[in-house]
């Protein structure tokens, strides 16, 4: 178990290119943090430089309070898991799992037991002698996990572990995902592009878009006080609607160098209290998702969307007025999008 | 299965079986003119089948030609080059593909441009090289410049470039070093591309007839080839003769295919690294 510090990480290509720019960034000790940005935006990019399987341009990594910046992986007491598993596809599941203490000399009887420990633990017990062309998704996925955590790493590095599972999986794997760092307490650091999987399974936070880091907050702290209006438009979903001018004219408000966004739950179809604003536009599209209905209005070519409950009298094609209160906008400044943070 | 299914399959045999008795045909025949009774009598072609099979040109080409001399040389020139070879590509054509190291590219073409330059055109210059080193007349002679194969390189090159980076990653944090990698994870996913080189440079190997009749001028240490050439060229009118030889002569590559076969298959009918 380790403390993770990344310290003005910076990492350049050959070309020139900036994939990450000055992270600066703590994983508390036992802590899982997760890392979510668009694709490209380089969290894969940073999870390698941590591992060391790529060197960083400057800055510092630390982990244990050990610099690390020129330890190749081995040394460095991390474990990953890689998007698409990774597997040793002419080795076992049980060779699968040994490989790394097997490569770290660890006695035979000593491997053994460790393996089926892990094994029963993800319920890999049956498996063992199969090869990884001979499993289903989540067994694979469940096999990468168990190799990453035979070793007792000091961190754990997930790179989108989830993605290559279907939806269902995804659900069960994250719930499995979680209680396993309950009981392990290792240091985790779990990238994703899937903002929900992030703020689902993250105790903090970490917003990446093109290099850098946005912000760095608990989920609910994300969700509620995004820092600009990328993190703003990136977090939630459906996202945040970004209303335009024309939404706006009849409410007084500043649209000429304040940008102002509303999440789709807080319109309304009725009014609530006095001094409530509303926008007006026309229905274009109902779409049900049993309990909750999403409705799009569109006004001049620019749409908002609602979550609203049920209402069986609402018509395509119909006006269609949303109310929502003041203080539910959020409201950015247009010349550096960062959020102002005294609307509120 | 349909009629029309089973006409399909039909034809689609009859073709293979044409085509492998074509392939098989004259090797057969070399085989049944060895045990022909004295067969210089044939003036023109020989017939197909023996009328009184004998082992005599077996038993002449073995004792009084000492053929199990030149076999032992060339087996212990192909047993001593393939591993070497095999070892020496694997690790390059490893290393080319998936190692990014200065120059990689430069050296990436030099190979290609390698493959290219005929092996006769090497033989004087090894010659000379072989003769300063006073390696002429050794096996090394042999052994030494087939190490370094550039067709097999390429070939691994090619094959090595589908290992999928996570996979050699994984094993890195796992803990192996670069050489626990190449032989733990490396080489059991490339087997099928070097048991092909293997099976490929042990042929060559075995039928090469040039460099070796320069490089062995010593008679005791020619390879059969040589050896099956100047018999020839003693016994030109014995037809048995030479045929029993050849047909010795191509034995062991019959058993390193067919010992291979299930390996150099997957490999040339380009199975992925990972299925
Ligand atoms: N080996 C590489 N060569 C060239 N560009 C690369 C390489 N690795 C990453 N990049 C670039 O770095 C950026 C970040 O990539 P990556 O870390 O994979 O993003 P993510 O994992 O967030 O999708 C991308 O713009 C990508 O094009
Ligand atoms: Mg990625």
């Amino acid at each position: 178990m380790a403390r993770l510090e990344l310290q003005r990480v910076t990492k350049s290509l050959a070309n020139g290119q900036r994939v990450l720019r000055d992270i600066d960034c703590a994983v508390n000790d036992g802590e899982l943090i997760s890392m979510v940005g668009p694709s490209g935006c380089g969290k894969s990019t940073l999870l390698r430089c941590i591992a060391g399987l790529e060197a960083i341009t400057s800055g510092e990594i630390r982990i244990g309070e050990q610099r690390v910046n020129d330890l190749p992986p081995r040394q460095r007491n991390v474990a990953m898991v890689f998007q698409n598993h990774a597997l040793y596809p002419h080795m076992t599941v049980y060779q699968n799992l040994a490989f790394g203490l097997r490569v770290r000399h660890v006695a035979r009887a000593a491997v053994d037991a460790r393996v089926r420990r892990t094994a029963a633990r993800l319920g890999l017990d049956a498996l063992l002698g199969r090869y990884p062309r001979e499993l289903s998704g989540g067994q694979r996925q469940r096999t990468a996990l168990g190799r990453a955590m035979l070793r007792e790493p000091g961190v754990f590095l997930l790179d989108e572990p989830l993605s290559s599972l279907d939806i269902p999986l995804r659900a069960e794997m994250r719930r499995e995902l979680s209680a396993l760092h309950q009981s392990l307490g290792t240091t985790m650091v779990y990238v994703t592009h899937d903002q929900s999987e992030a703020l689902s399974l993250g105790q903090r936070v970490v917003v990446l878009a093109d290099g850098a880091i946005e912000q760095i907050d608990t989920p609910d702290g994300i969700y509620q006080a995004p820092r600009n209006r990328f993190v703003a438009g990136f977090v939630g979903w459906p996202p945040m609607n970004f209303l335009s001018e024309d939404w706006l004219h009849d409410t007084g408000l500043d649209t000429q160098c304040i940008e102002y966004g509303i999440r789709p739950e807080r319109l309304r179809l009725r009014p609530g209290a006095r001094g409530d604003f509303s926008i007006i536009g026309k229905l274009e599209r109902i779409e049900s998702f049993g309990g909750e209905w999403q409705v799009e209005i569109s006004r001049q070519g620019s749409r908002v969307i609602a979550r609203v409950p049920p209402e069986t009298k609402l018509q395509r094609g119909a006006e269609l007025r949303l109310w929502f209160r003041r203080e539910d906008l959020y409201a950015f400044d247009r010349a550096t999008g960062s959020r102002m943070q005294a609307w509120r | 299965m349909s009629g029309r299914g089973m006409v399909l399959r039909a034809s689609r045999y009859a073709v293979l079986i044409v085509m492998a008795l074509a392939t098989l045909f004259p090797l057969l025949w070399v085989t049944s003119i060895a045990f022909m009774r004295s067969p210089e009598r044939f003036a023109g072609t020989p017939p197909l089948w023996p009328d009184h099979p004998t082992l005599v040109n077996m038993v002449n080409i073995v004792h009084q030609q000492r053929i199990g001399h030149y076999f032992l040389n060339s087996l212990i020139v192909a047993a001593a080059t393939t591993p070497l070879s095999v070892l020496v590509a694997g690790l390059a054509g490893y290393a080319l593909a998936q190692a990014k190291f200065r120059g990689h590219r430069l050296v990436s073409w030099v190979v290609m441009f390698a493959v290219l330059v005929p092996n006769q055109a090497l033989v004087l210059p090894l010659f000379e090289m072989f003769s300063a080193v006073h390696l002429v007349n050794h096996y090394a002679a042999l052994v030494l410049p087939a190490a370094a194969n550039a067709v097999s390189i390429v070939l691994i090159q090619a094959y090595a470039r589908a290992i999928p980076k996570d996979i050699l990653d994984a094993a890195r944090i796992d803990g192996a070093s670069e050489w626990r990698t190449f032989f733990s994870v490396v080489v059991p996913l490339m087997a099928p591309m070097l048991a092909a080189v293997a099976v490929l440079t042990f042929v060559v190997s075995w039928n090469d007839f040039m460099w070796p009749m320069i490089a062995m001028q010593k008679v005791d240490m020619q390879t059969l080839p040589v050896a099956l050439a100047s018999i020839d060229r003693e016994h030109y009118q014995n037809i048995g003769l030479m045929a029993a030889g050849a047909t010795v002569a191509i034995l062991p590559m019959m058993l390193v295919f067919l010992a291979s076969q299930r390996y150099y298959l997957r490999a040339v009918s380009a199975g992925s690294v990972t299925d």
